[in-house]
């Protein structure tokens, strides 16, 4: 029963209005059930008299979500994806096939499944709705479309717009869509169902024929790009932007370029089908897709989170927060703040502090309205909601107090001790600390259940990650709204524990001292980084991100870890040397590489291996050593930090944080999704080797060892208390 | 004794006063509004939900924010719920934004109002003539190419003309195609046709006040101001502005008070409005200036309710008319009344705060007040209202160091008086101001402990 009340025939004289309300969801999505109800409403209307169908979403703010990525994900064999995929083409092409004239009155999402299935109908009306979203964004997911979208869509709005959806798995309002054609007319959102019905009625009283939208182009310039003469251009180009774009590890992109090119034009719409699935299921099958994939669910999972266990705790609401410092950080705190619509009260100890913390957020709004994302009048709203002060004034009216002052436990104990005296006593205060305990700084708060740690990764505009840390007394109140608050400033929160260099950069500092090692053995800046990025698929080596992080920086925390961490962190002889010499990385214009005054990389400073007492790199190490000594260490760290001093909670908050904090790279799924692909016994074998020729920093930690003796994966492992949780675990099961 | 319905003043906050076409000259007046309510709201810990009302003071209606007290309004994070009315009284427009909301609060339609005035007069608009604009409306009406290239050659047309005017006469000499200057048409009075500065010329001739007593008058502004800003009395009230659209730069303090300014350099300069026999100079007149400041207003009973200690309530107020062309004195006509209103008289007054357009005009004001004969005449009164002893005048020095932006100093007054009156443990304080088109704006405060 609730299948049918999920897609429903309501008769409007000769008209069917087909309404989509997907049962007990709040969503509409193609699940096969749902896709098996679409198949009877289609046979029913082939039989009955009605002359028009006009398809229309109940659901607010979606149209069709697109198709079930649940089912996707359960999929493992090419005959299933198939099975799948053939099922979905009858379906729609028996929609397209339809005797009626069928026409999509679009409000909402309507994405992927979606988008292919209003493709299938002769008429597509969209609403003016902002909410209104029409686009594929399959390659997102590490695959292409498959219900026929690579096929209908080049057909419809012509190649270089139908490229710039698909191979970006971009998205388009109503009023887009109907510029680039995908639409017939963009109406106001509140007459979109009788203007579609009216719509009906006029196709009804011109015959009620059947049409199939073909691309037309207009000009000179489109009619060469859709020409035979034209068309390998653009596809080479379009290849050139894919390559580009991904660096090659991302095949999903060039699947579906492949596609469109193998079909466009083509009148045989089965053989084009045909082609479509057959690549479909190359990609689908792919590790690159499961994983990114998994990455999807973990994001979706994060929104439903709270960042606490008890379902009862609400996160307090947040109006206005206070940002003590208004350095880099605190100015890139407000300004990710006021630009999602909350007040922001800068403190610093003087005007030309907080004009700093100013002149950030305005740099950045200012980027934004040079690329049209804001108006001016956004610009001014958003730059409104900040202000400034050298005393406590306004801070009684905070909801939060997030302290982004120099790093200096002391200095930052005395700061909590006085501001806590100006707040009311509900206040949550928030720690942006990097690199130092946020156990001993609540000391420094008389109510520490309302202390918590709010890292932010620099630059904060730019950076999706931000650690959540709950010290011993942090209640679930304060953590949930500092979870809360991170989700509304646009950033994905992971919950960590308390501990040196708390979750990112706890694995990312051996990761660092390895690279100097490397340097050490031989290798050439330049080299190790470019394997890093160009092999691996970090978005920059180590000795960039060091010049990034700044070198001073690095060797501060070097020796705050081997202080608290022991000789598991061996320091590098470098580090002296570095230390000695006056680089400090980007911000003063010379690190491993040299930099010019706007911040542009230039290229390595060659004179930076003889002041460290090194000859001229030989690299005689192999591309292999140098990328597995570098990430298998991390993996080491991680598999510390997560079973025995269980930072964090699961393999999925490790492999979330790096992807968000460090850029590994999404295709691989995260850090310890690499390390059980690679197995966990090879990764420990061959930290063994190394160790044996490298030193001891390199041996498998206990946990990891573990794990390598019977090679037992980390997302199998129960962390928990034996409770297996968390989508990966459940994938890898019985693998 | 204490009612429920009295109003009181909780807060004030000013930006620095910066003459014109300085440091301000790019931010606009909204913005400068801005600033002022929310340093207000969040110095007074405000619950914005609180806000029945926003009424703020603005003379030069900038034609893209004509309702500004509801741009600054939601801009400074009042929400949108809340209504917000510009008002406008010339020179005493942010004096009648506080009036408004005193009545609004007594009348108990409100109970709490934030009121203030913004003005930037470096923003003021140079207006266009009439056939250039008749040219430039004919050109957007256009719609074929013969009318299009016909608009432009009349434009172009007029535009020469307009050229040809500016080179041949004076600049400020009227004539059929040169654009006019809205801040002078805005000084000149549009009854009697005299400026601002004539109106003054002519109270100096009346009350025979000296050129040097005018200018000792002006020195002793700029001492006063210099001395406040030294000693941080005056930075007490102030919110810094920060320059946009790039933040680089801020201002603190205000740009006027001149710490160097000698006797000798005043006597120097020449009279500005009637160069043969007058004695009103740039240096005893105040400068054309920027700014902005706000209050914030409550009934006695919602400031007890949410727990605020006010600083000051409003004892009462009086607005007063008189000939345009003699608008100077204004304070002299507004000022019984106000008393009379509140039940006292000049000598119960501890500290005032008299607006500063000229030397010569509060000169005039001081003398008229201690005068028999005007009380007489132009009161209907039997004797003087009474003698304002200098040292209680214009602590922290007055417009003529400090600048007049206009539809803003009516708060500013306020502002420093009321601060001013707690920090000497004055009972009661006068601020008062003459306004162009001829009125005079006083309004009686008491210190609340």
């Amino acid at each position: 029963m609730s299948i049918q009340e999920s897609l429903r025939i309501v008769p409007k004289g000769d008209i069917a209005l087909l309404e989509w309300d997907l049962f007990g969801e709040k969503v509409n999505k193609l699940s096969t059930p749902v896709m098996f109800r679409l198949r009877e409403v289609v046979e029913e209307l082939k039989k009955s008299s009605f002359k028009a169908v006009v398809m229309v979403s109940r659901k607010s703010k979606i149209f069709i979500a697109g198709a079930d990525i649940e089912e996707i994900k359960r999929i493992n064999t090419k005959e299933e994806f198939n099975k799948v995929l053939t099922q979905a083409h009858e379906i729609f092409n028996a929609l397209e096939d339809l005797p009626l004239v069928t026409i999509a009155a679009i409000n909402g999402a309507c994405l992927g499944g979606g988008c292919e299935m209003v493709l299938a109908c002769d008429y597509r009306i969209a609403s003016d709705s902002p909410d209104t979203k029409i686009g594929l964004p399959e390659v997102k997911l590490g695959i292409l479309p498959g219900f026929g979208g690579c096929v209908r869509l080049p057909r419809t709005v012509g190649l270089p717009a139908s490229l710039d959806i698909i191979l970006a798995g971009k998205a388009v309002d109503g009023r887009k869509a109907e510029k680039i054609g995908l639409v017939d007319a963009c109406v106001p959102a509140q007459q979109l169902e009788e203007r579609a019905l009216a719509w009906a009625r006029e196709k009804i009283a011109a015959g009620a024929k059947k049409r199939r939208k073909t691309y037309r182009p207009v000009g000179a310039m489109n009619k060469f790009m859709d020409s035979f003469l034209g068309r390998p251009v653009v596809f080479s180009q379009a290849k050139k932007g894919v390559l580009k774009e991904t660096k090659g590890f991302y095949p999903a992109p060039l699947k579906a370029l492949e596609v469109v090119s193998r079909t466009y034009g083509m009148s045989q719409r089965e053989r084009a089908l045909a082609i479509e699935a057959e690549c479909f299921i190359e990609v689908a099958t792919t590790a690159v897709s499961k994983n990114l994939i998994d990455l999807f669910y973990m994001m979706e999972a994060v929104k439903k989170q709270t960042g606490v266990e008890g379902k009862d705790v609400k996160p307090l609401p947040v109006q206005s927060i206070a940002v003590l410092g208004a350095g880099t950080m605190g100015g890139g705190i407000a300004q990710v703040a006021a630009d999602k619509g909350i007040l922001v009260r800068m403190k610093d100890i003087s005007n030309e502090q907080l004009a700093v913390g100013f002149r950030h957020a305005s740099e950045i709004f200012g980027k934004y309205l040079k690329r049209k994302r804001i108006t001016k009048y956004d610009f001014d709203a958003k730059m409104s909601r900040i202000s400034g002060t050298l005393d406590y004034s306004g801070f009684q009216q905070m909801d939060v107090v997030i302290e982004a002052i120099i790093e200096d436990m002391n200095l930052k104990k005395k700061v909590i001790a006085e501001t806590v005296k100006h707040l009311n006593p509900e206040c949550i205060f928030a720690t942006n600390t990097s690199s130092l305990s946020v156990t001993e700084m609540a000391e420094a708060h008389p109510h520490p259940e309302n202390f918590v740690g709010m890292h932010f990764f620099n630059p904060v505009d730019k950076m999706p990650l931000v650690e959540v840390i709950r010290g011993p007394k942090t209640s679930d109140v304060a953590t949930a709204t500092i979870f809360e608050l991170s989700k509304r400033m646009g950033k994905t929160p992971v919950v960590v524990q308390d501990g040196p260099g708390f979750l990112v950069n706890r694995l990312l500092m051996p990761y660092m001292i390895e690279a100097m090692f490397l340097m050490q053995d031989g290798m050439a800046i330049d080299v190790v980084d470019r394997w890093y990025t160009h092999k691996f698929g970090m978005p920059m080596g180590p000795f960039r991100l060091m010049d990034e992080v700044g070198l001073d920086v690095c060797i501060k925390v070097v020796k705050i870890f081997h202080k608290s961490l022991g000789d598991r962190i061996e320091v590098p002889k470098l580090i002296t040397a570095l230390n000695e010499s006056s680089r400090k990385g980007k911000k003063n214009g010379r690190g491993f590489y040299l930099y010019d005054a706007k911040g542009q990389q230039l290229s390595v400073d060659r004179a930076v291996y003889g002041e460290l007492g090194l000859g001229a790199p030989t690299n005689p190490l192999t591309e292999k050593e140098c990328l597995e000594r570098g990430v298998f260490t991390m993996i080491n760290e991680a598999s510390l930090a997560l079973i025995e001093d269980r930072i964090v909670q699961t393999p999925q908050d490790v492999d979330l944080a790096m992807i968000m904090g460090t850029g590994f790279p999404p295709f691989r799924g995260g850090l310890l999704k690499y390390a059980d692909a690679l197995g966990t016994q090879y990764v420990a074998q061959e930290l063994e080797l190394y160790a044996s020729k490298c030193g001891s920093r390199l041996r498998p930690a206990q946990p990891l060892a573990n794990l390598a003796k019977t090679n037992r994966k980390f997302y199998a492992t129960s962390h928990k208390g034996g409770v297996e949780n968390g989508v990966g675990a459940q994938a890898e099961r019985g693998v | 004794m204490a009612q429920d319905r009295d109003v009181v003043l909780v807060e004030g906050v000013r930006t620095p006063f910066v003459k014109s076409d300085t440091k301000f000259k790019d931010v606009h007046p909204a913005e400068l509004g801005r600033v002022a309510v929310h340093e207000l709201i969040e110095r007074s810990n405000l619950d914005v939900n609180m806000v029945d009302e926003v009424i703020i003071g603005n003379t030069g209606n900038p034609p893209d924010a004509v309702n500004i007290a509801r741009v600054v309004a939601l801009r400074a994070g009042v929400p949108l719920n809340v209504p917000a009315v510009s008002v406008h009284r010339n020179c005493a427009s942010a004096l009648e934004s506080i009036t408004t909301g005193f009545e609004r609060i007594r009348a108990g339609t409100c109970d709490t109002v934030i009121a203030g005035g913004t003005e930037n007069m470096s923003q003021l608009p140079l207006i266009m003539s009439k056939p250039f604009v008749q040219a430039f409306q004919r050109l957007m009406g256009a719609r074929s190419t013969g009318q299009q290239l016909s608009g432009l050659f009349n434009l172009i047309k007029t535009d020469l003309r307009q050229v040809m005017e500016l080179v041949t006469t004076s600049p400020l000499v009227a004539s059929p195609h040169k654009p006019r200057v809205s801040v002078v048409e805005g000084l000149t009075d549009p009854f009697v046709g005299i400026n601002m500065g004539q109106t003054a010329e002519l109270l100096a001739k009346e009350w025979n006040i000296s050129r040097e007593e005018q200018d000792k008058f002006a020195l002793a502004s700029h001492q006063k101001a210099v001395a406040a800003q030294k000693s941080g009395r005056l930075g007490e009230e102030i919110a810094s502005v920060f320059l946009p659209p790039s933040f680089k730069e801020f201002v603190v303090e205000d740009i006027g008070p001149r710490a160097e300014q000698t006797i000798e350099q005043l006597a120097k300069l020449k009279p500005f409005f009637d160069r043969k026999y007058g004695t009103i100079t740039v240096g005893n007149a105040c400068p054309l200036t920027d700014g902005a400041g706000a209050v914030l207003l409550m009934s006695r009973a919602k400031a007890r309710e949410l727990g605020y200690k006010p600083i000051a309530s409003i004892r009462g107020y009086a607005f007063a008319g008189l000939e345009p062309e003699r608008m100077g004195l204004g304070p002299a006509y507004a000022t019984p009344v106000a008393l009379k209103r509140a039940g006292l008289t000049l000598k119960d007054i501890g500290l005032v705060e008299l607006n500063e357009a000229f030397a010569a005009q509060v000169i005039a004001c001081m003398k008229a007040l201690d005068s028999d004969q005007f009380a007489k005449d132009k009161l209907g009164l039997d004797k003087k209202v009474g003698t304002i002893d200098p040292a209680t005048l214009n602590v922290n020095g007055g417009a003529i160091a400090l600048g007049h932006p206009v539809g803003a100093t009516g708060t500013r007054l306020v502002v420093t008086l009321m601060k001013e009156m707690k920090k000497r443990n004055v009972q009661f304080g006068l601020a008062t101001l003459c306004i162009g088109g001829g009125q005079g704006g006083s309004v009686i405060l008491e210190r609340e402990n």
